[in-house]
């Protein structure tokens, strides 16, 4: 199916890393000797760590429990000791207790062929209840775990599965949906369930292709909606003016997941596995062998780039998340979260000249801006201060897309500032503006 | 930077071949000028950007406005005018408020209007009067094949003018390597497409309909083709104008600057006495550019407040 949706004002086209053909099925990582279980995993509070030094902790087993809104379980995502607890800083800000577990004992589920939960017999608030238990979290930073979601909305308008994954080297989804399509769609048969929407759509993006088992045999009836290959298309305000054609639509209409997120829901459900792997995708140009992974929660990215050959050359930049949305690390040790999408790792090439140049009021940034700002005037407010006033020009509305970093000839540090200045100014409601950022 | 320079080299080589070393030591003389002056600004700033070359453009093009065997003291002059006052006093790169090679070029017409005004004929032309062989036969092949069955005669001459078999500026003179360079960087989104579009529009317009009349020939007789390819239009609109800094970002204000240029354009050209009306047309826009970006920023404020108003209607129903 073609079709040019895209929503209205500015994006940009990303090419770079796009031509990255990496069409097949993913890997089984290999099994870390060591985890390192970060208790903060999703949007809220980190979890209160429930096992000591030296404790014997099987696979799946509850070592966070959830504390107050937004906060999610952790479970371990391999067999073995508990070497350390400590605090590790995150590469998105702040820092969070993490657990260290060697790998020790047998597993539990791997290699076993576990029975199916008939899940359809089960109510609203049981269905609820069960994906809190085992801690399944949309798979989108910051990670908002799903039963928050789920008993906010009721009967809404719009499921939506978002599958584009516009920025360049993210592969995960599109990967997990040719694997695991039948899982998906029964993931969304949950939580059609649960809410009841009026509507459910697919989106994907013209680049990618992805083919998914539609059937209407458990009465999920799932539209595919394809849109334009143009960065920001997944981020919320723009999906939703895409497909409504409007802004109308209040957020809470509406719930946008991602396909693994729909996947976790189908295994904690169906498979009564809670959330301890997830895809990964390795790349980038210092990558020697880009992959999608199967990965154990936990798994440091040194691992993973290991697996896939090791580097080419010295990285220049190493990223998790993404190249725009992403942030990033600086060493090898940064562990897998729930959330962790992509582990990319990018030659001196790609990353090119970093040298700020002053701004030649090119206008360019004004352009990409999808929530028509200016970016440029923003950040010389922000460079002098004068942050109401960059409040009163809309600065609540920036959703730190990236989009006028990406395409500034002058290199001007305009998302760092940005966040940073939304980060600061959180509690007075500023980024709160549609609810996507609840810290 | 150095992407434009390139792209106008061939132009600037049709002047060379037209006027030779008459045409080399102006350009090269302000190009030093403009270097010389970048130099000075840097160590007074204390940082060291010659290498963006942002000096070297603004020498190329005050050179390229210079008519041959000019002195080579009044180019010079006029771009470490244009670079250290006009760009450098106002903060370097991105912070000057005027074209600083349309400056230079102001400067050298203020103060030298006699020397900048005495132009000659291509070497190669000093023995041809009238129209060129090369116009005559292609005006005739057109006119034969083409304009004759839609009911048209080309007058001979505008071809000399295209391809700069005329007298002019050493740089100005070739209009059709100038469109080809200004394709390339428009193209490369080097510069916008909006601002020259604006200008060529209202200023066609305007000769159209009102052009004849300084002539005694009545409306909508005004003579566009002529008065488009001669003198310094084409490199003065199509490069100088869409300088991003000295011009504004918006729809709406590329409309209004491109639109006033060729208003203004028009007005000296037609009624004015001094020649480079254009260059003193987009100088006088630039001026306006800071009102029109505090327009831009009133609608993004506008936009921004109702956003809010949209949000408050969200949090009622109920998102935390």
């Amino acid at each position: 199916m073609k079709s040019s949706r895209t929503f209205r004002h500015g994006g940009i086209r990303v090419e770079a890393g796009l031509d990255w053909e990496q069409r097949g099925t993913a890997r089984n990582a290999f099994l870390p000797n060591g985890a390192v279980i970060l208790l903060k995993q999703h949007a809220g509070k980190q979890a209160r760590c429930v096992v000591r030094r030296g404790e014997y902790v099987r696979e799946g087993m509850v070592i966070g429990r959830a504390d107050g809104a937004f906060s999610a379980q952790i479970h371990s995502s391999i067999p073995g000791i508990v070497r350390d607890i400590k605090m590790i800083s995150l590469p998105e800000g702040g820092q969070s207790e993490a657990v260290l577990v060697a790998l020790e004992g047998s597993f539990d589920r791997l290699g076993r062929k576990g029975e199916r939960y008939l899940w359809k017999s089960m109510g609203r608030t049981e269905i609820i209840s069960t994906l809190r238990d085992r801690g399944v979290v949309d798979t989108a930073a910051p990670g908002m775990p799903i039963h928050d979601l789920l008993s906010d909305r009721k009967e809404i308008g719009l499921l939506i599965v978002n599958a584009i994954e516009c920025e360049p080297y993210l592969r995960a989804e599109e990967c997990l949906l040719r694997d695991k399509g039948a899982e998906v769609m029964e993931g969304i048969a949950i939580l059609q369930k649960v809410l009841a929407p009026k509507k459910i759509v697919v989106t994907t993006s013209q680049a990618t292709t992805i083919v998914l088992p539609l059937s209407k045999d458990d009465g999920v009836d799932v539209k595919l909606v394809s849109f334009e290959a143009r960065y920001p298309q997944d981020m919320p305000r723009q999906l939703l003016e895409a497909l409504d054609g409007s802004r109308k639509r209040p957020m809470t209409d509406a719930l946008i997941i991602k396909p693994s997120t729909a996947f976790a829901v189908y295994e904690a459900i169906v498979i009564a596995k809670p959330m301890v792997e997830r895809y990964v995708s390795v790349s980038g140009g210092a990558i020697k062998r880009p992959a999608v992974l199967k990965t154990r929660i936990g798994t440091t990215i040194g691992d993973l780039i290991e697996e896939c050959g090791g580097f080419l050359g010295p990285p220049a930049r190493l990223v998790i998340g993404g190249t725009l949305r992403g942030h990033s690390v600086y060493d090898l040790d940064v562990p897998i979260t729930k959330t962790t999408s992509a582990v990319i790792a990018l030659s001196s090439e790609e990353v090119g000249s970093q040298l700020r140049s002053p701004c030649i009021r090119c206008g360019r940034c004004n352009e990409v801006c999808p929530e028509r700002l200016d970016p440029s005037l923003l950040f010389r407010l922000i460079e002098r201060g004068m942050w109401s006033r960059a409040a009163e020009l809309g600065l609540g509305a920036c959703t730190v897309c990236g989009a006028c970093g990406y395409i500034c000839p002058s290199r001007m540090p305009l998302v760092a500032a940005f966040s940073t200045e939304l980060q600061s100014t959180q509690g007075q409601a500023l980024t709160h503006v549609h609810g996507e950022n609840p810290h | 930077m150095w992407g434009t320079v390139a792209t106008l080299i061939p132009a600037l080589f049709w002047g060379f071949f037209c006027f030779g070393l008459s045409a080399v030591i102006p350009v090269i003389a302000a190009i030093g000028g403009a270097l010389v002056g970048e130099v000075i600004v840097s160590g007074l700033m204390r940082r060291f950007t010659l290498w963006d070359g942002s000096a070297f453009l603004t020498g190329l093009f005050v050179g390229m406005a210079m008519p041959p065997g000019i002195s080579p003291f009044i180019p010079a002059t006029a771009s470490l005018f244009a670079v250290s006052v006009i760009k450098g006093a106002f903060g370097g790169l991105g912070s000057n408020w005027m074209n600083p090679a349309l400056a230079g070029i102001a400067f050298a017409l203020l103060n030298w209007p006699v020397e900048m005004s005495a132009w000659s004929l291509p070497h190669h032309l000093i023995k041809v009067t009238g129209i060129t062989n090369l116009d005559a036969t292609v005006t005739d092949t057109l006119n034969r094949n083409v304009f004759s069955h839609l009911g048209a005669d080309l007058p001979g001459g505008y071809f000399d003018l295209l391809f700069g078999n005329k007298s002019g500026a050493l740089g100005e003179i070739s209009a059709v390597l100038l469109l080809a360079a200004s394709v390339i960087l428009i193209a490369a989104k080097v510069i916008r497409w909006e601002i020259p579009t604006y200008i060529f529009g209202s200023f066609a317009i305007l000769t159209w309909a009102f052009g004849g009349l300084s002539l005694g020939n009545g409306f909508f007789s005004g003579d566009i083709l002529f008065a488009v390819l001669s003198g310094p239009f084409l490199l003065v609109s199509l490069f100088m104008a869409p300088d991003p800094v000295t011009s504004p970002s918006s729809k709406v204000g590329m409309m209004i600057f491109g639109v006033g240029i060729g208003i203004l354009t028009f007005l000296s050209r037609t009624f004015g006495s001094t020649v480079g009306g254009s260059a003193f047309a987009v100088i006088m826009m630039n001026c306006a550019v800071p009102t029109l970006a505090k327009l831009d920023t009133r609608a993004s404020q506008r936009r921004a407040s109702n956003a809010v108003a949209m949000t408050k209607g969200a949090e009622t129903h109920g998102i935390r």
